[in-house]
């Protein structure tokens, strides 16, 4: 009798989450696809759209930038998604561990991620410079060469990666130690108690029990590389010669230094798409993961 | 016997070392820029960027907090920043507890769509949503409003906060609640005096996560709010960084002073993370 | 069994989530009561109307400060029955684009824009500005301005911007520096003897210090502009037989005179000189980094205030930028903010009244002499304001006299692509590319965008 009657208290606790999130998105999701389908620029703006079908999404497929800019976001979300995790994992369960002073050097650790994006680019813009920057300093007052990190086209992308590194890791950090403080000590214990080693320790209880927190916060990061580009925006504006211009940038100032509404709107609608699409092998990958386990 | 007795000795001697050396060297390799930027701040605004770098300055000097903290449209900035952040905070993790339990706990229709719809809507970049964001807003009159932006930030942190706190739920044995269903508590009772007491490190964190978000926002902010009386912290930072020059002296102030929340927030809510609050209830 | 476990955390954890119900709550309450104020609380009725006007304008916020307060007051004082303030907002230049364009997208009220000159022609395309012509026949002021700057605020026949104050660029070097390599500055006005400089200057300048200064940062196609000029060529040029609109700009700065400008930049970087990909904007000549630099007037703010009086002495001018041979005339850019009234303000004949009123010499001038800009207006220029602002800006007649040569960019709305363009040509040229293949290539690019393909 009581399965006939819909319950209704699952969805009225999604409701406020809900209700913000499509009052405010999904308007401009509309808006977005609306304006990829038509003629949008600065100068159109205030006047008609002109409908052109799939042309804006058939144009950036045939634009070779657009290629060479997805080229350039797998570099840098590989790069900074694979070094945040590991040293972002490292780092949550070594100050897991049974040591004084953990709160003060957590706090200490997650800094880098407290400063906003825009400071973070022009400290890393400035110590990069060829004339004012620390790092040449000191790498030819030990006498080695002094590097291009932002004019050389093959390196500029990794140097950017590498402020992405230590700007994101400290949110895998906070977010994992979320999840290992919800696996109980006892566990542990059990386990030592059974001979068990550090590693054996790691490997099946904590990383077992952090799965989802893990899979979680790889999406989260993941998509996150995608989406930005405020380092790429003012450290190097997008070069040299277009060598640090992700997709992200790319959408960024297709829609506001070229006018072109339109563009950005095409470019950001195939980024959810590629967010989506990353999602979905991310799950499946973990799945299958555990269907293996479950097997054993 | 004997094996153990050399483990034990191995342990004592490397691990502690071992793991303070790691921990410190990152510490140290990440904390450099930020050295810099605070003895900057103990310089004269005046002094040119020198290298080689001065991490000690020579004549340290305070003026350039007095400055920042007596800076009527800094200070007016500084206020509406913590509203906001503060705001944002709270709602974003009262709304996201209610939702992540909703997904940890319940099975109902639509429950992958709508799990999927939330991930999808994290995943929109925000530079396409700030035109119709905008439109909408100014429509509706809410524009350069320290609630706008407590309700507009919530589009970056609850998916976040939602899926952060549906994990932390899921490691909550259900026995708790089946023994609490059984005794007659209702589902929200459940909620609130049995999951969120035990769930304290992963409200602590969802709350850092909301306050840092909010906190640091400024793209957002250009756009929808940047009156004087609705404009934020990191925003007024800005009149620092022209495009012909830098005023290093309060910028590094500001930064500083915009860093001051956050790390108190985090050494408060550390408190919270106690372990394995969730499994050890289950004893006795 | 639950009350014995539960109890004592149970209050304690009980009291900590009722307080933050209570906090939603009122903070819930809180915002209502905001939205809904203006609409509930008595209007405080005041003797005087009080009209705020609104304003988006960049960085640096000093210039707007002095110029909004100076004027404000006189604007008050004519009306004394109203009380007149400016609500302005100032953000770096990328960013305050980005806040106009949006604002004005969303068709929000705002009363006055700074724009810069290759905003202009999008602008006032989009329909965003206001058409001044007819307030501008009233004012009868038009004919003070030097010709160049006037045209750079003119749209489609319709005067849409006025051009507030300018900068150019010009060749800056350190006495001290050259003294000591024996180097007459002389040396540095052909392109001959611009590479002899260098040569003679790596030998003898400390190894810190770098010879001359190259750009390749993201304003580079402003820095290679007068070569391109200075050779008799142009960046674009109207031609009939367009696709679409009859006769259009089309892309001219691959001929012969920008691939030669091109070339002098390549043999630049050939000869050893390394182009910088971060900008100070003069603060790298300011701390003697490089002996000499090609950079804007404004480099001088680059300077605290009291070295001004000194400051000639330590460094040189060469009001030019280097030339092929000393037969031909040099070329400069020149920069700076235009003024304008967006289309949506409701405030246009307060706002324009503003406008003039901030543009009258006695309201302009102590901000050009704060900040070091040079006047658009000739009767500023060579005029009673004329001594003291060449007493106070360092090396201030030589700057005024670049004004003559001194060109601005194209105001069409294509503008911003063509310059990325043309910046990729350059930058590929850097690294090593042929200037011809990539001043075509580029061109190919612009012909696209400009509608010709």
């Amino acid at each position: 009798m009581q399965k006939n009657k819909i319950n209704v208290e699952p969805y009225l606790y999604l409701l406020p989450s809900l209700f913000i999130l499509v009052s405010l998105l999904l308007f401009p999701l509309l808006w977005n696809i609306y304006v990829s389908t038509h003629d949008v620029s600065i100068l159109t703006i205030l006047k008609k759209w002109d409908f052109v079908g799939l042309k804006n999404f058939y144009d950036l497929f045939s634009d070779p930038k657009f290629y060479e800019s997805l080229k350039l976001t797998l570099f840098f979300v590989v790069g900074s998604v694979s070094a945040q995790f590991g040293i972002g994992l490292l780092l949550a369960v070594l100050l897991n561990q049974q040591i004084k002073g953990t709160h003060v050097l957590r706090t200490l650790l997650i800094i880098p991620w407290s400063v906003s994006t825009v400071i973070t680019a022009f400290s890393f813009k400035f110590m990069y410079d060829d004339n004012y920057g620390i790092i040449n300093y000191v790498l030819e007052s030990i006498g080695l060469d002094a590097v291009g990190w932002l004019s050389d086209p093959n390196i500029a992308i990794w140097s950017i990666v590498l402020a992405n590194i230590w700007y994101g890791t400290p949110f895998t950090i906070l977010f994992l130690t979320a999840g290992l403080h919800s696996i109980s000590p006892h566990l542990y214990e059990a386990a030592i108690i059974d001979g068990a080693t550090k590693i054996k320790r790691f490997f099946f209880i904590t990383i077992p029990l952090l799965r989802q927190f893990i899979i979680t916060n790889l999406i989260l990061i993941t998509v996150w590389s995608i989406n930005f580009f405020d380092l790429q925006l003012i450290m190097t504006g997008g070069g040299p010669l277009f060598s640090t211009t992700t997709t992200s940038l790319y959408m960024y100032r297709e829609a506001f230094e070229f006018g072109s509404f339109s563009g950005g709107a095409t470019i950001g609608i195939l980024l959810i798409v590629m967010n989506l699409l990353l999602t979905f092998v991310y799950v499946k990958i973990f799945n299958r993961k555990t269907s293996d386990q479950n097997e054993k | 016997m004997k094996n153990s007795y050399r483990n034990n000795i191995k342990q004592v001697l490397s691990d502690k070392w071992l793991i303070y050396s790691i921990i410190f060297t990152y510490i140290f390799i990440t904390l450099i820029p930020l050295v810099w930027v605070f003895s900057t701040s103990l310089k004269p605004n005046d002094l040119a960027i020198s290298l080689p770098p001065e991490f000690l300055p020579s004549e340290p000097t305070i003026e350039n907090y007095v400055f920042v903290i007596t800076e009527p449209r800094l200070v007016q900035s500084l206020i509406n920043s913590l509203l906001v952040s503060l705001g944002s905070t709270v709602l974003s993790v009262a709304i996201s507890a209610l939702g992540g339990y909703s997904f940890a706990r319940f099975k109902f229709k639509g429950k992958n769509l709508l799990l999927s719809i939330i991930l999808g809507f994290f995943m929109i970049p925000i530079v396409i949503n700030i035109i119709p964001l905008y439109l909408m807003l100014s429509e509706i009159g809410l524009l350069n409003s320290i609630f706008s932006l407590i309700i507009t930030f919530q589009i970056l942190i609850i998916p976040l906060n939602i899926f952060l706190l549906k994990n932390y739920f899921e490691t909550i044995p259900r026995e708790l609640e089946e023994a609490a269903l059984v005794d007659g508590c209702s589902r929200f009772g459940i909620l609130r005096r049995i999951i969120l007491p035990l769930s304290t490190p992963g409200l602590a964190i969802a709350s850092v996560l909301a306050f840092r978000f909010s906190w640091n926002e400024f793209l957002l902010p250009i756009v929808l709010a940047n009156r004087p009386d609705s404009l934020v912290f990191q925003l007024a930072l800005y009149q620092f960084i022209s495009i012909y020059r830098i005023e290093w002296g309060y910028l590094t102030a500001g930064i500083n002073i915009a860093l001051i929340p956050i790390v108190i927030l985090m050494l408060l809510f550390q408190k919270q993370l106690v372990h394995g609050l969730t499994a050890s209830s289950l004893k006795g | 069994m639950n009350g014995n476990r539960f109890n004592q955390p149970l209050k304690k954890y009980y009291s900590d989530i009722n307080i933050v119900c209570l906090y939603v709550f009122s903070i819930f309450l809180l915002s209502i009561f905001s939205i809904f104020s203006p609409y509930v609380l008595p209007e405080v009725v005041s003797q005087e109307e009080t009209i705020i006007l609104t304003a988006i304008v960049a960085e640096p916020k000093e210039r707007w400060d002095l110029l909004f307060e100076n004027a404000l007051e006189e604007l008050n004082k004519k009306y004394t029955d109203k009380k007149i303030s400016v609500d302005y907002s100032v953000l770096p230049y990328s960013d305050t684009r980005t806040q106009i364009v949006t604002t004005l997208a969303g068709r929000s009220d705002l009363d006055l824009v700074s724009i810069d000159q290759i905003w202009l022609g999008e602008f006032a395309e989009a329909g965003f500005l206001t058409d001044l012509t007819d307030r501008i026949k009233l004012w009868n002021k038009s004919s003070d301005w030097y010709e160049n700057n006037w045209q750079g605020g003119i749209y489609d026949n319709q005067v849409k911007g006025i051009w507030a104050w300018t900068d150019v660029r010009a060749l800056w070097y350190w006495k001290d520096l050259l003294n000591q390599s024996e180097l007459s500055p002389d040396q540095l006005k052909t392109w001959n003897g611009y590479w002899d400089s260098f040569v003679k200057l790596s030998k003898n300048l400390d190894k810190k210090i770098q010879p001359i200064h190259l750009t390749s940062a993201n304003h580079v196609p402003d820095m290679w502009y007068p070569y391109l000029w200075m050779l008799g060529g142009d960046i674009l040029e109207m031609k009939d037989n367009h696709p679409s609109k009859g006769s259009y700009w089309f892309p001219v700065y691959n001929s012969e005179a920008g691939i030669k400008a091109l070339e002098f930049l390549k043999n630049q970087t050939e000869i050893g000189i390394k182009p910088q990909i971060n900008h100070f904007w003069g603060q790298e000549f300011a701390d003697k980094k490089f002996a000499v630099m090609l950079e804007g007037s404004w480099l001088l703010g680059q300077f605290p205030r009291d070295q001004w009086p000194d400051l000639e002495k330590k460094i040189g001018l060469i009001p030019m930028f280097p030339v092929p041979d000393n037969k031909t005339k040099t070329s400069t850019l020149m920069g700076g903010w235009l003024l304008g009234i967006p289309e949506t303000s409701k405030h246009k004949d307060l706002a324009w009244e503003l406008i003039t009123i901030m543009l009258e010499p006695k309201i302009l001038v102590p901000m050009l002499l704060e900040q070091g800009y040079l006047p658009t207006q000739k009767s500023i220029a060579e005029g009673n304001y004329s001594k003291e602002l060449a007493s106070t800006i360092p090396y201030y007649d030589e700057l005024i006299s670049l004004i003559p040569y001194g060109k601005g960019r194209p105001n069409i709305p294509e503008y911003p692509q063509i310059a990325d363009h043309i910046r990729m040509a350059i930058e590929e040229v850097y690294h090593g590319a042929d200037p011809k293949q990539a001043l075509d290539q580029a061109a190919e690019n612009s012909m696209y965008v400009l509608g010709w393909r």
